[in-house]
Parts: C-alpha cells; structure tokens; sequence
C-alpha cells in the first residue's frame, strides 16, 4: 500500500462516518387560552424568544375562531347555519365561511365511511329528549353548487336541518392554524381536537384522556418531526360516549349519533382516539369508529390510513393500531 | 521592405544594468513552500476524530454520577494558614499540627450536586378528550 492510498482511505473513513441525528426536543410554548365553541380553545405557539408576538397573534386568531363559530353554531338564532336551518326554503344561499364549512362536512362523511354525517340534528334532539325521534341519515339528499366568490348553494329537501358538532370544530383547528402559518410550532386545542404543527427536532406531547377514571390518563403521544425534514402537520381527536349523556324515558342515551338508524349507537366503544394528518380527519374518523364498533373499527381506521388510533372499550380494554406504539412517549 | 528590422543596441556610454541576485528570494520560496507542505502533510496524517463530541451528559446534571463516583463533586485546593504565637484558629477551622504532611487537595460536596439541581423543565402537556370534558 502506498502512502497516497493509506491517506486516501483514512480520508474516506473520516467522510463515510455516520453521525446520529440529535433527539427532537420538547416544546414549550407560549399559550392563549379561553373558551369558545362550549368547550376550551388554547393557541399554543412555540415563541422563540417572541413571547409577545406570539401572545398577539395567538389573541387575533381567538378572535377569527370566535368569528368563524359564531356563523356555524346551531346555538344562536342569528348564526349563518341557524339562518340555514329555520329557511322554509330547499335552495338556500350560504356565505363563504359555511360553504367552506359544509365542503368540510362532505370530507369528513367520505372519510368516516357515512359513519361521520352533519344532517343528523333532529336525531341529536331526539337524543337529548328535545324533539321526536327521526329516521336515518338524511345525507344523500342534499348537495352544495359552488357560487361566485367562495359562496355555494345548498340544496336540500326543505326542513333538513344541518349540525356540524365536532366536525365544525376539527375544521376551524385547522383552519386556524393555517393562520399561523408564520410559527414553525403551533398548536390550536378546540376542546380536546387538535391540529398542530411542529417544526423539525421539536416534538409536542399529547396526552389522551382515561374515561375509566376522572383525571388520568390513557398514555401519551409524543408527535414531532425529525431533524432535516419539513415541519409536520398532525391531528388528533377524542369521540366518547362518557360525556354528553342523558336520560331520557328510563333509557340512557348519548350524542353520538348513528347514521344508519338515527339514534344514539349501540357500540362497544366508550372512547376512540386518532391521530392523522389533520384534526378535522382525526375528527372525523375518531367518530366514524366509536359508531362503528372495536372490531369494524380498527379496520375502518386501518383502511383510512391514519398514523395512530387507541380504543377503550366498555369492558374496559384499551385497543390501539400498531402504528401507534410508534407514538408512544413512555 | 526590410525584415530584420532596426536592431536594439544599449546606448553607448551607458554601463549595463546590474540584475538581482535570485537567489535569497528563491531560498525564502523554497522553504515558505516546505513549511506549507508540512502543515497539510500534518492535517491529512492526524489520526481520524469523531466528527462530534456528545456533551449531553455534561450538560445534565447528575446524568454521569453513576459512571463516575467524583462526578457531582469539586476538587478544591485548601491553604493552609500559619498561625502566629498568639493567634486562635477560627470556628470549624482546621488544625492540624505543622509536622504533618501537608495535604494538597480535598473533595467537598458541590454546592449544585445532582440531589439539589432544578429539576429539568418539563414539556407542556396538552390533552385530548372528548368534546365537553372539563379539564381541571
């Protein structure tokens, strides 16, 4: 061996070394919290030494949300969808925000398989002991026509009455975070959904709620992006029958509702949560698998792709995808 | 037409101009170059480093206390003061007797040992629940 060739092969030894990559640090933001939507609303924004920016702007996009909501809550007379609502009419004129809104509803049905559907208000009514029980899904008897300049029309069957519930919720998270487009790592928390950005070698950790007991917690989802890639977008949602329940006649009901009957679902999951892409997907699909069933809907949430899923059951067992093992912080 | 040319001649009286000894200039070249040579030659030999140094463990405290019994601790010198006829050793001062050795170093707890540190800063957490749960 020659002494060029000895220095050429240390020369790619030194080259071809591989270094391991550092671990992905926490996040510790700077947090806007109120309420909103009748549940909580936190902006959550990794500041990078703009506590103050981050306080401003993470206040400006309370103030769209609030907006947004105000025209597609079913609570208030004056909202956009309650317009919709009462309008006797079957071809109706809907401004920009809920055209949008109902786009979001037709993704979100077509993601959960027709599990996931935004004409089931009267079903939800009835549920709570507010109006007489209905019939099954409505929603191949409406469609949105785009109009001029973000605005659409709704037709429908007159009195078929809309409600967004959770898949409002996931839309306007997501929605929001579009708006922070400026902040590598934020994170919009629309009363336990989700939709968060995380900027490469940081990571945020999510907890998930234990329904079987009050303040625990099931586990913890460590989401973040590795160093040298793009910021990545994720989503995360929580469907559960625990909550909002009533009795109503003798019989306890919830507002889950399912599709194919009308009424509050006969499953055997008490809670499911996902994490994909987006929180309005998350939403979605979280939902579509409560409705569906443990078994029907692991498969569901497989065919769907999503990037983690865990499931409580009413015998109490805790069912996840493999994928998720992945997720997990501990 | 004359091909040659006018020919160049040095003005008569004039002497010839004396040029520069090169050679001084040549020697400092010379050894600038080797000295050049030698740096690189010394760069590409040097045995190969890790591209880099993990200093996690440094920066958190109490991380190598188990590899390392000193860890945690401080090496500090002690000086030791003559007493004068007359003079009293201050309270919890040392004394020791001025034909013993005199020792050069002793191992005092650090005041920030692994036990006292602050205890790394933890992430936010955020939940997920389903719509409506109070989050106390």
């Amino acid at each position: 061996m020659t002494l060029g060739q000895g220095l050429g092969r240390r020369a790619a030894s030194r080259s071809t070394r591989w270094v391991p990559p550092p671990e992905p640090s926490p996040i510790e933001p700077v947090s806007v919290a109120t309420t909103s939507m009748g549940g909580r609303l936190v902006v959550h924004l990794e500041a990078d030494g703009r506590a103050e920016d981050a306080r401003r702007d993470g206040r400006r996009v309370i103030a769209r949300i609030d907006r947004w909501a105000a025209r597609l809550t079913r609570h208030t007379g004056s909202s956009d969808l309650s317009h919709l609502n009462s309008d006797p009419g079957s071809t109706v004129s809907v401004r920009p925000t809920l055209a949008a809104a109902f786009r979001a509803g037709l993704a979100a049905e077509e993601a959960g398989e027709g599990l996931t559907d935004i004409t089931l208000l009267d079903a939800r009514l009835a549920a709570e002991g507010k109006a007489e029980a209905t019939t099954a899904s409505r929603r191949s008897e409406w469609e949105i026509v785009r109009g001029a300049r973000g605005s659409a029309i709704v037709r429908r069957p007159p009195g078929l009455r809309f409600d967004f519930g959770g898949v409002g919720k996931g839309w306007i998270a997501d929605r929001a975070l579009n708006l922070l487009a400026e902040w590598p790592s934020c994170l919009i928390d629309a009363d336990g959904d989700l939709s968060i950005r995380c900027a490469q070698g940081r990571y945020w950790e999510v907890v998930i709620d234990d329904p079987r007991a009050a303040d625990s917690n099931l586990a913890v989802l460590r989401l973040g992006a590795p160093h040298g890639g793009m910021p990545t977008r994720w989503g995360v949602a929580t469907s559960g029958t625990h909550v909002h329940r009533w009795n109503v006649g003798g019989t306890v009901t919830h507002h889950l509702i399912d599709p194919r009957t009308g009424r509050p679902a006969v499953t055997d999951v008490v809670q499911a949560t996902v994490v994909a892409g987006s929180a309005l997907r998350a939403e979605s699909l979280s939902k579509a698998a409560l409705i569906a069933g443990s078994i029907e809907g692991l498969a569901l949430l497989e065919r769907a792709h999503v990037r983690g899923a865990v499931l409580v059951t009413s015998s109490g067992e805790v069912r996840a995808l493999p994928l998720t093992m992945a997720l997990l912080a501990h | 037409m004359d091909a040659a040319g006018p020919q160049r001649t040095a003005p008569k009286g004039t002497p010839p101009r004396a040029k520069p000894d090169a050679r001084p200039m040549r020697l400092a070249l010379g050894a600038s170059g080797l000295a050049a040579m030698s740096a690189l030659a010394a760069a590409i030999v040097l045995p190969p480093r890790p591209a880099a140094q993990d200093t996690s463990a440094l920066q958190q405290p109490g991380a190598s206390v188990g590899a390392n019994p000193t860890a945690g601790q401080v090496q500090r010198p002690i000086v030791y003061v003559q007493l004068s006829p007359g003079q009293t050793a201050p309270p919890g001062a040392t004394v020791i007797d001025p034909s013993a050795p005199t020792p050069l170093t002793v191992t005092v707890p650090a005041p920030t040992s692994a036990a006292q540190a602050p205890a790394a800063q933890k992430p936010v957490v955020i939940k997920t629940t389903a719509s409506g749960k109070v989050i106390p």
